[in-house]
């Protein structure tokens, strides 16, 4: 009897699964407040004897609507050339692993793939790189976009990503709360008047400043990159342990002795943890890549309206950069696929164009590389724009005035940037910020574990 | 069942108020495991009915919170623009599929053990003991590449195909059968069935607990099943439910909304299928319990 | 032909034949292949002798890995075994009212899927004070812990997360071997006058030992193996100073992460050594050869 009663219910749901499946693919009905991203295959509706099929893997859903966007114009404007995108979501480890999985056997690869800056390398480390040179293709775009974002996915002099932002490092500064405090952002030049400001912020409210990162690196990269340092040697050898690296952290513990900084749950302001933090006013502050405009809007709502975008404080006017690029994502075409120039042409048109940018600018709100649209005014003062209304400066005023010096590490083209950063964020910074390690040991410890990685 | 009552009755008029102590004390105990045991559940309930984005303000535990219910998460699980039910299709088609085909040629191997004395039958169990110790993930990566080999990539045949004879699911059968009468076999041929039909008419229908035990921890293996079908499956439109629920966790921002209701709904058809199963399930687990 | 294949003769063999074949297809060929695999180097695509082997030997990170695999290998089979026996004897017990319910309860956990379990114990075991646990030790006057990043309570969350799945799936198995054991045993011993206690101990332990040798067994092999619950957990295969890294989930991360499927393969060897091993030593002090070969 129950044995019925199992089959009937087995049979139900899965019909149910099969209708609501079909339903649902077909049906679209998108929910209209629904900001979500979800896995899954979406195919642009073009179709024709001329059409090229591509199909391109990505690990955020969001890309996919900009990439069918700017494909549908690409048709428009080169009916002979048209091109139908099929675009595949998966989640962001399996996605690198698949693909690089898919590359080393030859089968199964798409023919163009978003590859995230910390899993670039990887794929770039053979000397057999299965990836197409983009030189050609980004030519007719290369004076408008920023180099040091088209470096960091270069290999040999070769590039080999088509960056999607720049991801200038600014800092975001809450206007509300440092008024409390008595706190005059606009006054923050340097590290010092940060530190200072941080202090004095944490001593008259009780409530923390700004955050000593322990599971990611920007705001430590950022004053690495304007000290002149790195993590390699320039023969490109390891030496995480440097009195450079030593001394930006040095600088950041003293801040954290001091209370101008404190750990954050989560150990980074871009984290699930970490945001209702900062959106319910417990920190200040934060030092990120310009893109975290996009985190504010989904994850921080309450702050519409009192967050002020700024230059990053500097240590002086001798700094090796003013500011730097923080993540990406590069899109990559793979040099096996019959299509693969066509991709490329097609990609670079999608991502370095002028009109891409708008885009990038309008549905992402991240900074884009094409700096030819930083000044459209139009475009950047849109008074329609969310990111126009949630923030109370100018966001791109903060971007020209840093434009002439967005550096970057080299380190992160090299193949080892990928276990250094693993070293750094799963061990280095948690170990001195959460636990109070001695920052030369820790240093030491984290150079020697990763010689022993790369010694054979 | 039914004898051990009258000698409880007895054991209660001796000793009742005793009994009522320890009644309770057993009770008390069991509650208090399983309110524990439900907590995190109970947490994911709640958590379903709260928005996402804001779960990690409100935080993953106990307070009901009344007023920042909502209906959005199920409606967007119901109406919204996502992949999930044809996840949730996939799993289901791949779980069935598999137990069926694994319980039926598990039960063929096992029959074949514990039925017959033919040469290298002990060299063979030995085998299939051998192989119900060595880790799934040690031959993981070479099966990969071999699966890889043969074409079988994004292909659910690559991940039915390696469990089809599973070892510890024949294990368990044979023990079932070990306690089978041979007379049943001695019978069958004298009424002139073949070999195969006295397997496929006599012996399965006694092997009804068998399966049911079977079909439950096989059944909740391939809906839970993850490591593998990520390497092998490639295609988003064949995701199953384990795998597209992960890709809502992702750095870039995680899908709170659809992964809370969605994990939620996910137990569903496996509790539907041990509740309706529960009975059998213990006493199929009994029958083929390990007798050394 | 027929007629050889509808004989008495044969029929054994067809009957086992899709396991010889599955067998030789899917376990034996790759076991062999990664043998092979173990001794090159796949990038270099070269021959490499030992060389994994002695890498293995020299790598901090590989231990850790294999120290996390014991440790909480052994903490499982100490908790799982002894409670989930104590349970289902209690279960089982003529004074347990609704039985049944109380079953299915324990048993809900193991039909979640690590991937929804290990994302709830996540947040559960989250640094905000909101989160559960925090609320838990608040309400003892604690501090907020960060106990997904300390070596201690990041391993204690992970063993809770074992200890909350499995509990149940034990107790059924413990409950199918208890009620194997003949009724008169215990009757006889009542009638000695034996206390309960004497009867869990002399008749109980004892006739269950089959039974706690198969969970031993398995326990054992899933210890050992475990990857997919610290890879929940931490929301990836990248533990604070490594707290959650398992032997598979160092194999995963050669293998799969860094492409150095023959360095993987070394790994995979030895974590299937360590795994027989362990296993045919608990075999051997327990007996079971003796009696399955009869």
């Amino acid at each position: 009897m129950k044995k019925r009663l199992l089959s009937l219910l087995l049979t139900a749901s899965l019909a149910a699964g099969l209708l609501a499946g079909c339903g649902s693919s077909a049906g679209k009905s998108k929910d209209a407040d629904s900001v979500d991203e979800a896995g899954g295959k979406t195919a642009m509706s073009v179709e024709g004897d001329d059409v090229t099929t591509l199909n391109v893997w990505t690990f955020i859903e969001l890309h996919q609507k900009f990439y069918t966007t700017m494909a549908e114009k690409w048709n428009e404007a080169h009916p002979d050339k048209k091109v139908k995108l099929v675009l595949s979501n998966m989640q962001y480890d399996d996605m690198h692993n698949k693909l690089s999985l898919a590359l080393e056997s030859g089968k199964g690869a798409p023919d163009i793939a978003d590859i995230e800056l910390g899993k670039f390398p990887s794929f770039t480390a053979e000397k057999d790189i299965k990836l197409l040179d983009l030189t050609d293709a980004i030519a007719p775009y290369k004076d408008d976009v920023v180099q040091s974002r088209l470096d960091i996915y270069t290999k040999d002099g070769k590039p080999y990503g088509l960056p999607t932002h720049v991801g200038t490092t600014v800092a975001f500064y809450n206007t509300d709360l440092l008024q409390e405090g008595g706190i005059d952002y606009t006054a923050i030049k340097t590290w010092d008047d940060f530190k200072k400001a941080g202090i004095a912020y944490h001593e008259k409210t009780g409530k923390e400043f700004a955050c000593a990162e322990t599971t990611a690196s920007w705001m430590v990269n950022l004053m690495l990159a304007q000290k002149g340092g790195d993590y390699l040697k320039e023969d490109g050898s390891l030496d995480v342990n440097n009195a450079k690296v030593a001394e930006v952290l040095h600088i950041i513990k003293d801040m954290q002795d001091a209370g101008a900084l404190a750990t954050v749950p989560g150990g980074q302001p871009d984290n699930e943890e970490a945001y209702p933090h900062y959106n319910d006013g417990e920190f200040a502050v934060q030092i990120m890549p310009f893109w975290q405009t996009s985190r504010f809007t989904s994850y921080m709502k309450d702050l519409k309206g009192k967050i002020a975008i700024a230059p990053v404080p500097k240590f002086g006017d001798s700094d090796a950069t003013w500011t730097i690029g923080g993540g990406g994502t590069g899109t990559a075409v793979v040099a096996s696929s019959p299509n693969a120039e066509l991709a490329a042409e097609v990609m670079a048109f999608v991502k370095l164009s002028p009109d891409a940018n708008k885009e990038v600018w309008n549905v992402l709100g991240f900074d884009p590389v094409n700096t030819s649209v930083w000044t459209d005014k139009d475009l950047t003062e849109n008074p329609d724009n969310q990111f126009v209304q949630f923030f109370n400066t100018k966001p791109f005023d903060t971007l020209l005035t840093m434009q002439d010096g967005i550096g970057s590490l080299k380190s992160l083209q090299d193949e080892k940037a990928p276990s250094i950063n693993n070293v750094m964020v799963t061990e280095v910074l948690t170990n001195i910020f959460d636990n109070g390690a001695d920052i030369q040991q820790t240093l030491d410890d984290a150079q020697s574990e990763l010689e022993n990685e790369f010694a054979s | 069942m039914a004898e051990e009552t009258v000698p409880m009755k007895q054991e209660k008029m001796k000793k009742g108020s005793h009994d009522t102590g320890k009644i309770a004390g057993l009770l008390v105990l069991f509650t208090v495991l399983a309110l524990l045991i439900i907590a995190p559940i109970y947490a994911l309930f709640v958590a379903s009915w709260k928005p996402g984005e804001e779960l990690l303000q409100y935080g993953l535990n106990l307070n009901p919170e009344f007023s920042h219910w909502g209906l959005s998460n199920y409606k967007l699980l119901f109406f919204g623009d996502h992949d999930y039910w044809i996840w949730f299709r996939n799993s289901l088609i791949l779980t069935v599929i598999t137990v069926l085909l694994t319980l039926l040629v598990s039960a063929f191997v096992a029959y074949g053990f514990s039925a017959y004395e033919f040469k290298g039958r002990n060299f063979l169990f030995v085998i299939v003991l051998a192989i119900m110790s060595v880790p799934f993930e040690v031959i993981m990566l070479p099966l990969y590449q071999q699966m890889s080999d043969w074409g079988l990539m994004d292909n659910y045949a690559a991940i039915v195909l390696p469990f089809l004879a599973h070892a510890s699911t024949i294990f368990f059968f044979r023990q079932y059968l070990l306690g089978m009468p041979k007379s049943l076999i001695e019978a069958g041929r004298i009424d002139g069935c073949t070999e195969y039909g006295i397997f496929f008419k006599l012996i399965m229908p006694i092997m009804k607990p068998a399966f049911a035990a079977m079909a439950i921890l096989n059944g909740m293996n391939s809906w839970n099943n993850y490591m593998w079908p990520l390497l092998v499956i490639r295609s988003s439109e064949k995701y199953t439910l384990t795998l597209g629920l992960n890709t809502l966790i992702n750095p870039y921002g995680d899908n709170y909304s659809l992964l809370i209701v969605g994990a939620f709904f996910s137990i569903i058809p496996i509790f539907i299928l041990f509740v309706a199963f529960q009975k059998y399930f213990i006493e199929g687990m009994t029958a083929g319990a390990v007798k050394g | 032909m027929k007629k050889l294949f509808y004989s008495q003769k044969a029929a054994p063999y067809v009957f086992v034949l899709p396991f010889v074949l599955t067998v030789l297809l899917f376990w034996i060929g790759p076991v062999f292949k990664g043998i092979l695999l173990s001794f090159q180097d796949t990038m270099k695509n070269q021959w490499v002798g030992l060389s994994n082997y002695q890498r293995i030997m020299g790598d901090r990170i590989f231990w850790i890995a294999v120290k996390n695999s014991v440790k909480y290998t052994f903490f499982t089979l100490l908790l799982l075994i002894p409670f989930p026996m104590l349970f289902a004897v209690l279960l089982n017990s003529h004074l347990m009212k609704r039985p049944n319910l109380f079953k299915s309860i324990y048993f809900l956990p193991a039909l979640t899927s690590v991937v929804v379990a290990g994302t709830v114990f996540r947040l559960m075991f989250g640094e905000s004070d909101q989160a559960l646990m925090n609320q838990l030790i608040g309400l003892f006057g604690a501090a907020p812990i960060k106990w997904l990043k300390r070596g201690d309570t990041g391993f204690f969350a992970l063993l809770l997360l074992c200890c909350w799945r499995w509990t149940g799936v034990n107790i059924m198995y413990f409950l199918a071997g208890i009620q194997s054991i003949p009724q008169e045993l215990y009757e006889a011993a009542d009638i000695d006058g034996a206390s309960k206690w004497q009867q869990f101990r002399q008749i109980t332990i004892p006739l269950v030992k089959p039974t706690t040798i198969y969970v031993l067994t398995i326990s054992i092999y899933a210890g050992l193996s475990m990857f997919l619950e610290s890879f929940m957990l931490w929301k990836g295969n990248n533990s604070p100073n490594y707290i959650g890294m398992t032997i598979v989930g160092y194999l995963y991360r050669q293998g799969i992460e860094k492409r150095a499927m023959g360095y993987a393969c070394a790994v995979g060897i030895v974590l299937l050594i360590l795994v027989m091993v362990v296993n045919l030593i608990q075999l051997k002090v327990n007996g079971t050869f003796d009696s399955e070969e009869a």
